[in-house]
């Protein structure tokens, strides 16, 4: 009796992970899918097989010119993020200061508030500096949300360096620029990759604020992706979902090869 | 009573910096990311403020250099204004208890998988993670449309005879909502859970515990400081919300994202939607700092978790 129960137990546990499992990929799988229908209608499983929504996609120069935007505010996201979380991990990491302590939740506070709020916030504040619709804007308002995953990622990899080896080079008589260039590098150039590969992909993802920070020229690819649902469902969307799931796909396999996903996985909430 | 001379004055300012050697240069690489923080984010929000306090303008988007509260009176005064705050806590609540509860189990399972079962568990929340907002809701159309994939399947099979209205509609945006805050609360609890024993729960069962108890009264208090967490992202982001109601919702799914970027940018009544933020910005403090300290009654120490 018991043992009967206790399998139904492990029954149920079971179908319930799978079924969460499902829920969690079907809707990426299904726009995936919508990307290749023949028809114009947004419906699964798609009416037939065609590439017509990928060759409208690379014929529309307004899609093209968003790509580009992506990557702009993408790179310049990583290197201010990347800068600033790595200078600040390290100089935390060096000296446990109570600053340090003051600054993290600092550092955490702009993704507990919603984007919406940082995005009024930070347009009211960008057209009074002239800043509004710039690259600069999107770049700046996305830092806010990469720098704190870098500064966290890069935290637990300082943590994990043996920092009596930055000792021995420093007794040796190497200068600290060398020390951190010969000695701390090679150690946590992993830790770089991942956190940059983050940044960069939590720039390209991120829409709300950009959505309020952009204009016609300057939007980036989620922000038309959105404009263009608001009018119509077209497979075309699906086409761009379709390249940026494959791009987080991509990422997420580097920086698991990198370090392993289990540490990204913990290093994201 | 000792006069204080300026200098001893700075010393003692500097003092909590300087506890340690070396903290001149702490600061030092630290100050790119205070500055940025200063001013992309502090001054920002101070000027968000200063604006709420403005009067409104015609034909400007607000009236510079006046002073008033009436922004907030009549944000306060509404009742339209105060049916979206209800709407937006109550999607909040809901969204935040189904979406933590799926993610403790969730987190559980991942917990006692090992191998490739593990690395697909936690594949399948982090690549919805990393997916942007605006694919993770407009998915869920044609799946859940009146003439979408999940009805014409219950259709088909005859568990229905008229197609449901999932989307749009407010269970649609709660459906959207989940999905949205489910990864980010599963590796919240996940990461904590990580850290917990196994061996603690067989000795549990050993002496006797069922699953549930030994769930109950072995796991579930290791990992209150996760959970804590997950539920403060969940409920910020719920609260928050805009693409799973704009998308997702009817008309009557309004939550005050919507509200303000309507005031904001098609209405050009930058007092009010400022007021507003600052409105539910102040409410969600309270918010998190009751969560935190409701749920740090079960577990203890939460203050080791982020």
């Amino acid at each position: 009796m018991r043992l009967e129960s206790d399998r139904l137990g492990i029954a149920a546990f079971r179908l319930g992970y799978v079924a969460i499992f499902v829920a969690m990929l079907l809707p990426l799988f299904i726009v995936i899918a919508t990307s290749f229908s023949a028809s114009g209608n947004l419906q699964f499983p798609p009416e037939g097989f065609s590439l017509r929504w990928y060759r409208a996609f690379f014929a529309d120069i307004q899609w093209l010119r968003a790509f580009d935007n992506s990557f702009i505010v993408g790179i310049g996201t990583t290197v201010v993020a990347t800068f600033m979380g790595i200078t600040a991990a390290f100089g935390l990491e060096a000296r446990n200061s109570r600053l340090g302590d003051l600054l993290t939740p600092v550092v955490i506070l702009p993704l507990l508030i919603p984007p919406v709020i940082l995005g009024v916030t930070l347009l009211v504040y960008f057209s009074a500096l002239g800043l509004q619709s710039s690259y600069l804007g999107i770049v700046l308002a996305h830092s806010l949300w990469a720098t704190p995953l870098v500064f966290f990622v890069m935290q637990s990899v300082f943590q994990r360096f043996d920092w009596e080896l930055r000792d021995a080079g420093m007794d040796l008589g190497a200068n600290p620029i060398s020390v951190f260039v010969y000695v701390i590098l090679p150690n946590v150039k992993n830790g770089i990759v991942v956190s940059a590969l983050l940044a960069f992909i939590i720039s390209l993802q991120e829409f709300v604020m950009a959505l309020f920070l952009s204009n016609f020229q300057t939007q980036t690819i989620p922000v038309l992706a959105w404009n263009s649902l608001r009018q119509s469902l077209t497979p075309t969307v699906s086409v761009v979902s379709t390249f940026l799931v494959l791009i987080s796909v991509a990422g997420l396999a580097a920086a698991a090869l990198a370090v392993n996903l289990d540490f990204v996985a913990k290093r994201l909430s | 009573m000792s006069v204080q001379t300026p200098d001893s004055v700075l010393d003692r300012l500097w003092s909590p910096f300087e506890t340690q050697s070396g903290s001149r240069r702490s600061l030092f690489l630290m100050s790119p990311l205070i500055l940025f923080e200063l001013l992309i984010f502090v001054v920002p929000f101070a000027m968000l403020v200063r604006i709420s306090l403005s009067e409104q303008s015609q034909s400007l988007p607000y009236a510079e250099g006046t002073f008033t509260i009436a922004s907030y009176i009549e944000v306060l005064q509404s009742g339209f204004l105060q049916g979206i705050i209800v709407y937006s806590f109550r999607l909040g609540i809901i969204a935040t208890v189904l979406a933590v509860v799926l993610a403790t189990f969730y987190a559980y399972a991942t917990w006692r998988a090992d191998g490739l079962l593990k690395s697909a568990l936690l594949f399948s929340v982090v690549l919805p993670l990393l997916t942007t907002l605006v694919i993770k809701t407009y998915a869920w159309v044609p799946l859940l449309a009146p003439n979408g994939t999940a009805n014409n399947l219950l259709l088909a099979v005859g568990l229905l005879s008229a197609p449901v209205q999932v989307v749009p509609n407010t269970l649609g945006v709660v459906i959207g909502q989940v999905y949205i805050v489910f990864p980010y609360a599963m590796l919240a609890i996940y990461s904590v859970l990580s850290t917990v024993e196994w061996e603690l729960v067989e000795a549990a069962r050993d002496l006797g515990a069922g699953r549930a108890r030994s769930f109950v009264e072995v796991v579930l208090p290791e990992i209150i400081p996760g959970i804590t967490v997950a539920t403060i992202i969940s409920f910020a982001w719920s609260v928050g919300a805009y693409s799973a109601p704009a998308l997702l919702g009817a008309g009557s799914d309004r939550p005050f994202a919507l509200e303000i970027q309507e005031q904001m940018l098609l209405n050009f009544n930058w007092p009010i939607a400022t007021a507003l933020s600052t409105i539910m910005l102040v409410l969600m403090f309270v918010s998190i700092v009751l969560i935190y300290v409701v749920l740090g009654r079960f577990g203890g120490d939460v203050s080791n978790a982020a």
